[in-house]
């Protein structure tokens, strides 16, 4: 048997063609981020194009927090404590860069704006923060089992959310920033407990997009190649990896810092999106969200964790107004019926896109069905209460316990399990592990 | 300093007042096969674990190849050659069989995270290499026509064939057999036998078998070793040991005091 060393010795060349074949997917991230942010984003309007930027930072986080919770086995619970140290870096930067440079931080109109690298800038730079963090944490709690990375991560979102809380207020002029000492910049100014307001929202379709995109790729080449098979491997047996020559500590630390650096990556972009940047985005209740995101996806599978975090973000704004999407039930029905009925013909036919047709019909007619559901028991609400804006959306929470209890209890590997949406579509396959070529 | 591949020395360790394993030693040459053999209970397996460093030994010296590795961490001493299989199986369930034997591979190759995000030539060509591997050691198992199920799926002699299999593939100078025939009938046993010593030809491998079963421990391995109540009883060719008093009244169930 010939030894690794002598295979690679006999594996050919890669062509150019391959070479270059191998950075196709990050062009065509830009491409994709391109057509959402210009043909994508006018269809959907100023409402829903938000619900889409705040849909793919979600993608973001969970796909980052799958890289350790999903990959490795570990449990992470402090994952918006990372994207929090990233989000407050990326709204600094971006404030008083701005105001520093431009005297103001009024939104620069345009595409790729000053404005806007500085904001990746800044996102960078608390992506940068965020994995030294996560790896001062992650060191000392992942060389010990299991159960303490939980522990030790809840408590550090938890700090991250009290510090963030009794730091210093926010300089609103460029004369402010211009004359501040010492005192001003001790504890930092971050807002403390009443926010950090006022970042120009520079987040725009393009830059979550691409980012997004990226993050996936990142996250699809770890798990499908050797470090991502060490990766795996921890979670479905420690012993039998080590033994096999894993250094498994040192995999899960940088499965951690990687987790950690891309959530504050998202955190940077999150905070451009004209929220108030409250303290409270490290806290365990934001966490937890996203810890739903990946329990419900299932654990280890990209595509899922992406399906589960686009619809848990989405499916609020339903629950909140589903008047909007009432308005559209001609094209939602239209969509739900034909895409029903040719899948089905396309199973007689025998032919393996079968299920994603019925899954695109199905999902369209649910959505109409939720909607329809949601205006009635709005309209009760309010008139029970006599509020009129009372809506069931502000119990999201209840149903995603409700959705986490009935998962465990039918598929307590998630939506996916491990495996990705296509491989569903193939022949019975266990999924991990397989590059699919040169350019995947 | 002997001209052993594996040099044992006096390890042992003890969990409370049980001294599960007392001053054991062995010295095995290049592309011996030696057995050890005992019953339930006797510290076999806890050998094993001394031995790959998944129980740091209290006291004793291991030293492969010239070098001393009983302080060293479970993954070090794989790559320093040394790799096993286990009793109670611990393949990578939820992965693919081929899965399993690349993630073996693992561990004689180079890995950067740029070069994995980036796709680079390098994890290219080694990720390749790998799987040429992983294939070609596979098909030696009769295991190719799996290499897409999940290892868990698996019937359980294929899990055992599997875990030799997955062993091999860290590249391994000495391979420890925990009770690879366990649960096995008697053809596929007859089988496995002859595919061990296959293994020690093909790949000039040194090898120390755990078994339970006396027909073939005393068919295939050249010396024995008998543990019993962690303390070696007796060691040498098979036939010797066979005859050994000792021997036989530990097997025999007396309640035999070393
Ligand atoms: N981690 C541990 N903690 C406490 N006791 C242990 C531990 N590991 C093994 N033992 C004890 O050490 C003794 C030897 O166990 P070991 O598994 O090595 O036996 P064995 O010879 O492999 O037996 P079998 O043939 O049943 O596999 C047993 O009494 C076992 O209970
Ligand atoms: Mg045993």
């Amino acid at each position: 048997m010939q030894s690794l060393a002598d295979n690679l010795a006999h594996q050919p060349a890669r062509g150019v063609r391959d070479r270059v074949l191998a950075q196709a997917p990050w062009g065509v991230a830009l491409l994709v981020a391109l057509v959402v942010h210009f043909v994508l984003g006018p269809v959907l309007g100023p409402y829903w194009s938000q619900v889409a930027t705040q849909a793919a930072i979600a993608v973001m986080l969970a796909v980052s927090l799958n890289i350790v919770n999903g990959y490795t086995g570990q449990f992470s619970i402090g994952h918006a404590g990372f994207a929090a140290v990233g989000g407050f870096t990326g709204a600094a930067v971006s404030y008083y860069g701005a105001l520093a440079l431009w005297g103001g931080a009024t939104k620069q109109e345009g595409f790729l704006v000053p404005g806007e690298w500085l904001m990746v800038g800044g996102s960078l730079l608390g992506a940068v923060l965020a994995a030294g963090l996560g790896y001062i944490v992650g060191l000392p709690a992942l060389r010990l089992r299991g159960d303490y990375l939980a522990i030790v991560t809840l408590g550090f979102g938890e700090i991250v959310r009290v510090l963030l809380q009794i730091s210093g207020p926010q300089l609103f002029e460029a004369d402010d920033l211009r004359s501040s000492g010492f005192k001003q910049w001790f504890p930092p100014p971050l807002g403390g407990a009443q926010g950090f307001t006022g970042v120009p929202t520079y987040a725009s379709l393009f830059w979550v997009g691409l980012f997004a995109a990226l993050v996936c790729i990142v996250a699809y080449r770890i798990k499908f190649s050797s470090p991502g098979r060490a990766l795996l491997s921890s979670r479905e047996d420690e012993i039998a990896a080590r033994a096999m020559g894993v250094n498994l500590a040192r995999y899960k630390v940088r499965a951690f810092v990687l987790a950690a650096a891309l959530a504050g990556l998202a955190g940077g972009l999150y905070a451009h999106t004209g929220v108030v940047m409250q303290p409270r985005e490290a806290g365990f209740i934001k966490s937890f969200e996203i810890i739903i995101f990946v329990v419900l996806g299932g654990l280890g599978s990209i595509s899922g964790v992406v399906l589960a975090a686009i619809g848990l973000t989405v499916l609020p704004e339903i629950l909140r107004d589903p008047q909007r999407l009432i308005e559209a039930w001609g094209l939602l029905a239209a969509v739900g019926v034909l895409a029903t009925v040719g899948g089905v013909a396309m199973r007689r036919s025998g032919s393996r896109w079968a299920p994603l047709a019925v899954g695109l019909g199905a999902t369209a007619l649910g959505l109409l069905a939720v909607a329809l559901v949601a205006s009635g028991a709005n309209a009760l609400m309010r008139s029970a209460t006599g509020d009129p804006q009372a809506n069931i959306g502000k119990y999201r929470m209840i149903f995603y316990s409700l959705m986490l209890i009935g998962a465990m209890l039918l598929r307590p590997q998630g939506l996916m399990g491990v495996r990705e949406v296509w491989d569903h579509f193939r022949r019975a396959r266990p999924a991990p592990g397989r590059p699919g070529g040169a350019a995947t | 300093m002997s001209d052993a591949l594996l040099q044992v020395r006096g390890i042992g360790i003890s969990f409370g007042g049980l001294k599960a394993v007392q001053d054991f030693s062995l010295s095995l040459p290049r592309g011996g096969l030696y057995g050890l053999i005992g019953p339930n209970g006797a510290g076999k397996t806890t050998a094993f674990n001394l031995l790959t460093g998944v129980y740091q030994a209290q006291s004793g010296t291991v030293e492969l190849d010239g070098r001393r590795i009983e302080r060293l961490k479970p993954h070090e001493i794989a790559h320093a050659g040394l790799s096993r299989t286990f009793q109670n199986i611990r393949l990578f369930g939820e992965l693919s069989v081929l899965d399993n034997v690349m993630l073996a591979c693992h561990c004689r190759g180079r890995h950067t995270l740029l070069g994995t995000v980036l796709r680079l030539s390098r994890f290219v060509r080694q990720e390749a290499a790998m799987r040429r591997r992983a294939t070609s050691l596979l098909e030696l198992f009769g295991l190719a026509r799996l290499a897409d199920e999940q290892a868990k799926s698996l019937p359980y002699g294929d899990q055992r064939r599997l875990e030799i299999c997955r062993a091999l593939a860290t590249e391994p100078k000495v391979l420890l057999l925990d009770e690879p025939a366990a649960g096995m009938n008697p053809s596929e046993k007859k089988s496995l036998a002859a595919s061990i010593r296959d293994i020690r030809d093909r790949f000039a491998m040194t090898i120390l078998l755990i078994e339970h079963d006396m027909g073939l421990v005393m068919d295939i391995c050249e010396q024995i070793t008998v543990l019993d109540y962690g303390v070696t009883i007796a060691q040498g060719p098979p036939r010797q040991v066979q005859q050994d008093p000792r021997v036989i009244e530990a097997y025999l169930g007396e309640p035999a005091k070393a």
